[in-house]
């Protein structure tokens, strides 16, 4: 048994190590408490949101998306290198308490860790030590040698400086139990970290080994306490932040949020959406604070992917940087100080300051960025806030004047009468189709939209899915004049006022009507009835209802397909806002002679065609390439000639792409309900 | 600066095929959605825009049904002060009828400036704006495409016929008729037109007015609507893109137009 005294037992300059220990950790401590306290200041100044219902599946996903950090390896090497480095702080944790209490004169940790436990702990701390070294060291690398682009724009110093200080945090500890080694006599176990620090040690020399003893100790724990600092200065507030972000994430994929949480009647409300950092909801503050601007978000964005001004990775950032500098930590209390003498509306402005409207106007609302955070940042709902403080101080593109009024006036966007919304079954002459009245009762509410009644493209789509429905003998009806505007379009463009006439006058008529199902043609009009609209309705998108009818039999694919190498193009708003990946791929395997490739980028990395909103009545004139013309490429590499979707949209884009390409030779674009058709 | 703006609410006719009613002197409505009519709408967006340069007040004035209060609303919430609505009962209405109206309402409102849309989207008459100018006593310039205030008076850019423009300076006060593309009229959204529900609008019964019987007989009236009988001489010009432009190129030059 040595009779070297513990490092914070020791005396220096006459004074005891628990001295320093204490003088440390209630400085560290207190500087981090107050760091935190004001980053709590904007959080409380932030909106109401509410993050507490439906706690079991809450917890269900911090436990996948946080503890088991299931989104990680979706980028596979990163992935791994990051959750060796998670899994060796959660390990390492103890360690560090174990050495921190030690420091105050409290070991209370010493009689566990002398024990059965202590041994086997100490081995596998050891061997965290050694894989986080590792993994540190493979991540310096890679960011000064591979260079991954979705760094650019990344606070780059940061990542070395903590990287470099995990890594100085896992040799101190490697010396401090390598020079202990060597100083104790009596076996410790299986240590591999310490024992391969020993090799490197002067073990003949007591005073030597002592002096890294305690230096490699001291070092340690004031190194702890820098990392405890910077996290809340840095991007590595994640550490702190990350998991009850996944916590509090957003449960209703492809829902847009209220104008606020707490207004009902939205009458009442002075302003309308975010115009300032204090108009976003607190969650999306926890957002900010969140990220760890790994652009993995940016890397799947197609806007981004195509030149846009948007990368949503930089919102954040930006958005982020601008809080810290407004809510500094050594500074005025509150803002307000800030403010003083600017004009009242322009004071703490983001639009055109912080965040350029195109930025916020290029956003599809796709959501693979929101499907890529491993720690489930929000982007749809802060853009849709933007835009709405856009349209709300007439800030929205003049070209939306119009065609706002036209869906206010005629509830389309095209301001065709409404007493023409029917006129698309006047070619169906062979086939019925009921002009449902109040009163009415049907199998089926066959929900038309704008597009699949006025547009002379989609509405073969829409024959296409009335004459399926007659083959399938279903009883169905559509609303003919009485039918509005989805409205998706409109919430996503900001007109929330707007949207909610829509939306009442379309929960009034189909209150009217007994339906069992409500059917779409369109993904985006599916989404929004289901998620957006306050009454609830058994609405489902055609491709899952014709799927049911074949699945049934009621409906038989007999014919061949025309030969080609198929792929499908899932659109966003059945894919990753509904989870809908399978039943159209069944339904088109179900087809006789189907040949069927996969594209690189399917199901939830599923690449947006371009959209089915802004981009109708917007150009962003920054783009270097469209988002169909690119995704018919993508479509071509995985040999296929004919392209598969289920979404107007979809359709009407590709269809323009190969157009422009010159490529109606070498690539079909067709609706999934009009290829199921064609098989009857 | 105060300015008197005149409105009216017209139907929106794009798309729509129109069905001349069972007397033929008017078409049927009962299908049609209603908008503000284009002009007025810009005419507002330059009263609003003078007036959040130069100070002053703006009021919006129609002669219309309580569904023509719609307008009104929509006005302020652009950023009109007031308005005023008078309401005609079931009196036939035509540009001199209107303009009586008008000019004995707004005699009543201080104003340094009035302004109307050059025409309306329904008769496209074209003649309130001028006959009120007339009846008010002010001097007045039509299809204005540019303002700039100088003191008392304005720098105009008015369109003439034949592609010309002319420059001409106006004392106030004085009544203008606007074009369309004098400006970007603003958006206003559903929820400002409902806030603006909380600013002042007038209803002026027509009685109140102290119109004589002769000041409310029209002067004009439809005698029959009818659809303009098909004529001949349609080319229809076939072929590709190119051919087609080709061909339309050289019938316009033919015509005399210089391309």
């Amino acid at each position: 048994m040595s009779t070297i005294l513990h490092p914070a037992a020791s005396h220096y300059l006459g004074i005891p190590g628990v001295v320093f220990g204490w003088i440390i950790v209630v400085l560290a401590v207190g500087l981090f408490g107050y760091t935190i306290y004001k980053r709590l200041v904007l959080l409380k100044s932030a909106q109401a949101d509410p993050r507490f219902s439906n706690i079991g599946e809450r917890l269900k996903g911090l436990l996948t998306f946080g503890i088991l950090q299931k989104r990680q390896p979706r980028y596979l090497w990163a992935g791994i290198l990051h959750i060796v480095i998670f899994w060796g702080f959660v390990v390492l944790g103890l360690r560090s308490l174990e050495l921190v209490m030690q420091a105050l004169g409290i070991p209370f940790l010493d009689p566990l860790m002398k024990g059965p436990f202590g041994g086997f702990y100490g081995f596998l701390k050891d061997l965290f030590e050694l894989l986080v070294l590792a993994a540190c060291i493979f991540s310096i690398l890679r960011r000064a040698i591979a260079r991954p682009a979705r760094y650019a724009g990344s606070h780059q110093f940061e990542a070395y400086l903590v990287l470099g200080l995990i890594s100085f945090l896992m040799v101190t500890d490697m010396l401090y139990e390598g020079s202990l080694l060597h100083i104790e006599s009596d076996a410790r176990g299986w240590l591999p970290a310490a024992q391969i620090a020993a090799v490197f040690l002067p073990q003949g020399n007591p005073s030597a080994l002592k002096a890294i003893l305690q230096s490699s100790y001291w070092l340690h724990i004031l190194a702890l306490f820098c990392f405890l600092n910077l996290l809340p200065l840095s991007k590595h507030f994640h550490i702190i932040t990350a998991l009850p972000n996944v916590f509090f994430r957003k449960l209703k994929k492809g829902a847009i949020k209220p104008l606020r949480w707490d207004v009902e009647d939205i009458d009442e409300l002075e302003s309308s959406g975010a115009g300032k950092l204090e108009d976003f909801t607190w969650k999306h503050v926890l957002d900010f604070y969140t990220c760890s601007e790994c652009g993995r978000c940016s890397d799947n964005c197609p806007a981004y992917a195509v030149g846009r001004p948007l990368s949503p990775k930089m919102i954040t950032i930006k958005l982020r940087d601008y809080a810290y500098s407004r809510y500094p930590v050594f500074g005025p209390g509150s803002p307000s100080a800030n403010d003083a003498g600017k004009d009242d509306n322009e004071s703490g402005a983001i639009i055109g300051a912080i965040i350029e409207p195109d930025e916020v106007w290029s956003c599809t609302t796709c959501g693979a960025c929101e499907e890529e955070c491993p720690v489930f940042i929000e982007y749809i709902d802060k853009m849709i806030d933007m835009r709405r403080y856009m349209v709300e101080t007439g800030q929205a593109p003049k070209t939306f004047n119009q065609i706002l009024m036209q869906f206010e006036k005629t509830g389309n966007p095209f301001g065709k009468p409404a007493a023409k919304r029917a006129e698309w079954t006047q070619e169906l002459a062979d086939i019925p189709v009921k002009i449902l009245k109040d009163g009415d009762e049907v199998d089926v509410l066959y929900f038309v939209d704008s597009y699949g009644s006025y547009d002379p493209r989609v509405q073969e789509i829409t024959r296409a899915i009335a004459s399926g429905l007659h083959r399938a003998g279903v009883s169905f009806g559509v609303l003919g004049r009485r039918e509005k505007d989805s409205g998706h379009q409109v919430r996503r463009m900001g007109e929330e006022g707007l949207f909610q006439m829509l939306l009442e006058e379309n929960v009034e008529t189909f209150q009217g009507v007994t339906f069992r199902t409500m059917v779409t043609t369109d993904p985006h009009a599916f989404n929004t009835i289901l998620k957006d609209y306050p009454v609830s309705f058994p609405v489902i998108h055609y491709s899952a209802y014709v799927e049911s009818l074949v699945r049934t039999g009621r409906l038989q694919p007999v014919k061949p397909v025309e030969p080609h190498v198929y792929t499908y193009h899932d659109p966003c708003y059945l894919g990753r806002h509904n989870g809908l990946y399978d039943p159209p791929r069944n339904l088109l395997r179900s087809l006789p002679g189907m040949r069927l490739v996969e594209m690189e980028r399917s199901r939830d990395r599923s690449f947006c065609c371009g959209g089915g909103d802004i981009i109708l009545w917007h150009e962003i004139e920054q783009e270097e390439v469209r988002m169909a013309a690119k995704r018919i490429e993508m479509a071509r590499s995985a040999g296929a000639d004919c392209l598969v979707t289920a979404c107007p949209f979809c359709l009407i884009h590709f269809e323009d792409a190969i157009k422009t390409a010159g490529l109606e030779n070498e690539m079909k674009v067709i609706d999934l309900m009009e290829l199921t058709l064609s098989t009857l | 600066m105060d300015i008197v703006v005149c409105i009216k609410r017209v139907p929106l006719t794009q798309e729509v095929d129109l069905v001349i009613d069972a007397g033929k002197k008017d078409i049927r409505k009962d299908d049609l959605a209603y908008i503000l009519n284009d002009w007025d709408n810009y005419a507002i967006e330059e009263a609003v825009q003078l007036k959040e340069t130069f100070d002053g007040s703006v009021t919006v004035v129609t002669v219309g049904d309580e569904e023509d209060e719609e307008i009104l609303r929509r006005a302020l919430a652009m950023g009109a002060d007031r308005a005023v609505r008078v309401d005609p009962g079931s009196r036939l209405l035509d540009g001199f009828v209107l303009s009586g109206i008008l000019a004995s309402v707004v005699k009543t409102i201080p104003h340094d400036l009035v302004l109307t849309g050059v025409q309306a989207d329904d008769d496209n008459a074209g003649v309130v704006g001028v006959m009120l100018a007339e009846r008010l006593g002010l001097s007045h310039a039509a299809v204005v495409t540019r303002i700039e205030k100088e003191n008392g008076t304005a720098r105009l850019h008015l369109e003439l016929e034949g592609g010309m423009d002319a420059v001409c300076q106006i004392r106030f006060p004085a009544l203008l008729t606007i074009q369309t593309g004098i400006n970007e009229p603003r958006y206003v959204s559903i929820m400002g037109i409902r806030k603006a529900g909380k600013k002042e609008l007038k209803v002026i019964e027509l009685g109140e007015l102290g119109l004589s019987d002769a000041d409310l007989l029209p002067q004009t009236q439809v005698e029959e609507l009818y659809l303009p009988p098909e004529a001949e001489g349609a080319e229809i010009i076939e072929g590709d893109p190119g051919a087609i432009a080709e061909t339309l190129l050289r019938i316009i030059r033919e015509k005399g137009v210089n391309v």
